[in-house]
């Protein structure tokens, strides 16, 4: 191992066997015994505990607030007020990936996308869209609160049974091989597929 | 009257429950009994995948336990035979999902409307197996002609005694041929281990694998031969007298295994 690695140009340093269990207790019994000792310092430090809890005991009795605010607040008060002010981040969107296998759900308020295979069995709700970077083979609810615009995408679109908002539709035909990427939406009160591709002119 | 509720368990996986169950059923409703059968292996269900029914799944027995719907949304009705219907199990929650008294006034309500209610018990003896059992007022046990199968189906005929629960037999997969050279326990020794009444002795037969596989039930097919030896079953359980059907070497599926080794 040393060989290879000084033959690489990296040298090993300080590598020696770590000291077995015996080793250890040996020279832990041999580190000199002390009575632990205040330093100086701290002893200080204590002294300004005493001093800031009088303080605030002073101050509890006049009926003031305990802690006195001191410029730096102010200036986090500051900080924390201008991330506020920055724009909230988009409606949750649920990001998940590796394969989902059956009887493994996920329920989400707002998108979820999977980059994985959805297997059979599996179950995604979601209150907004769902995309499946994989097959999707398990049942898919989006627009789940009632969101007849939800839609659902799939590289390959073979779920056992799709819904949207309060639409079910099953594929009993089994007929459909698309390859393709393809999205799930509702038309006139119908689940209807279309070829990704051509999604913004179907759906439109 | 309510209908009959009948476990189908066996202990072991994989001797045959839901497939019995499945055509069980359907020889039953064949013969004009309105059947609930009920998936009571929650988290692992199978029974609407070996019906073909997955897809029209909707609700589930433990969204009827938790009052999210109604029984009678959940059940989905064969489309091949009117009286027969299923309640599947959910497959994204577990055993623990539902108590045994929940399942038990389940079961009792889907018995209301019924002739049968057949409950597809899961492998083993804990929760699942309780619940199931819970619902049921007689059982099937299944067991294959292995000493594994059959040390478990024992297992499961002593829990059954303690709820005294009146136990029928059936034996599956099995394979007269390997009987008959001694390879493999014959029904008559399975019976004396187990010492319950038989009702039904299927021989293993390739087509259930694929019949399952396509989620129809071999009771479809009235040439099948299992479709009439499941047939059988269900006269008897219904109280008939059925000759068992012969396996000797003389016997149809003599001839028949005489054949395909012919062929």
């Amino acid at each position: 191992m040393r060989a290879v690695l000084s033959s690489a140009g990296i040298e090993l340093r300080a590598v020696e066997p770590a000291p077995d269990g015996a080793e250890l207790a040996r020279r832990r019994a041999m580190r000199p015994k002390r009575e632990l000792k205040l330093s100086d310092a701290a002893r200080s430090l204590v002294a300004d505990f005493d001093g800031a809890r009088a303080d605030i005991a002073e101050r509890r009795k006049r009926g003031e607030a305990s802690v006195r605010r001191t410029n730096a607040n102010a200036a986090a008060a500051a900080a924390s007020a201008a991330l506020q002010v920055a724009p909230p981040p988009p409606p949750g969107t649920l990001y998940h990936v590796g394969t989902l296998r059956g009887g493994q759900a996920l329920h989400h308020a707002g998108n979820i996308v999977v980059v994985g295979d959805v297997n059979p069995g599996t179950e995604l709700v979601a209150t907004g869209d769902i995309v499946v970077f994989g097959r999707l083979l398990g049942v898919a609810h989006a627009g789940a609160q009632g969101d007849n615009d939800a839609k659902v995408y799939a590289l390959q679109l073979h779920a056992t049974q799709l819904r949207i908002a309060s639409v079910i539709a099953v594929d009993e035909e089994h007929a459909r091989s698309a390859s393709e990427p393809e999205v799930a939406f509702v038309r006139d009160g119908r689940i209807a597929i279309a070829p990704f591709s051509k999604a913004a002119e179907v759906a439109g | 009257m309510a209908g009959r509720r009948i476990v189908i368990t066996s202990g072991k996986g994989g001797v045959g429950k839901t497939t019995t169950t499945a055509n069980l059923g359907a020889a039953l409703a064949k013969r004009g009994s309105r059947v609930v059968l009920v998936d009571a292996d929650i988290g692992l269900r199978n029974l609407d995948l070996v019906l073909g029914l997955e897809k029209r799944i909707v609700f589930d027995l433990v969204e009827v336990v938790e009052g999210r719907c109604q029984l009678r949304q959940a059940l989905i009705k064969d489309k091949r035979f009117e009286s027969l219907a299923i309640l599947p199990a959910a497959q994204t929650r577990d055993k623990d999902a539902i108590t045994e008294s929940q399942f038990e006034s389940v079961i009792a309500e889907a018995a209301q409307n019924a002739d049968y209610v057949l409950i597809d018990c899961p492998a083993g003896i804990e929760g699942g197996f309780r619940n199931a059992v819970a619902g049921a007022k007689e059982a099937i046990v299944v067991t294959t002609p292995e000493v594994s199968a059959i040390r478990d189906a024992d297992r499961v005929v002593g829990k059954l005694n303690d709820r005294a629960l009146p136990i029928r037999l059936i034996v599956n997969r099995l394979r007269p041929e390997m009987v008959r050279t001694g390879d493999m326990l014959s029904v008559e020794d399975v019976c004396e281990i187990l010492a319950v009444e038989l009702v039904g002795v299927i021989p293993e037969d390739p087509e259930v694998i694929d019949t399952t596989n396509r989620g129809e039930p071999i009771v479809l097919d009235p040439a099948a031969r299992l479709g009439i030896i499941y047939e059988k079953i269900a006269r008897r359980l219904e109280g008939e007298m059925v000759p068992f059907t012969s396996f000797d070497s003389q016997g149809f599926f003599g001839k028949l295994f005489g054949a395909l080794k012919a062929g």
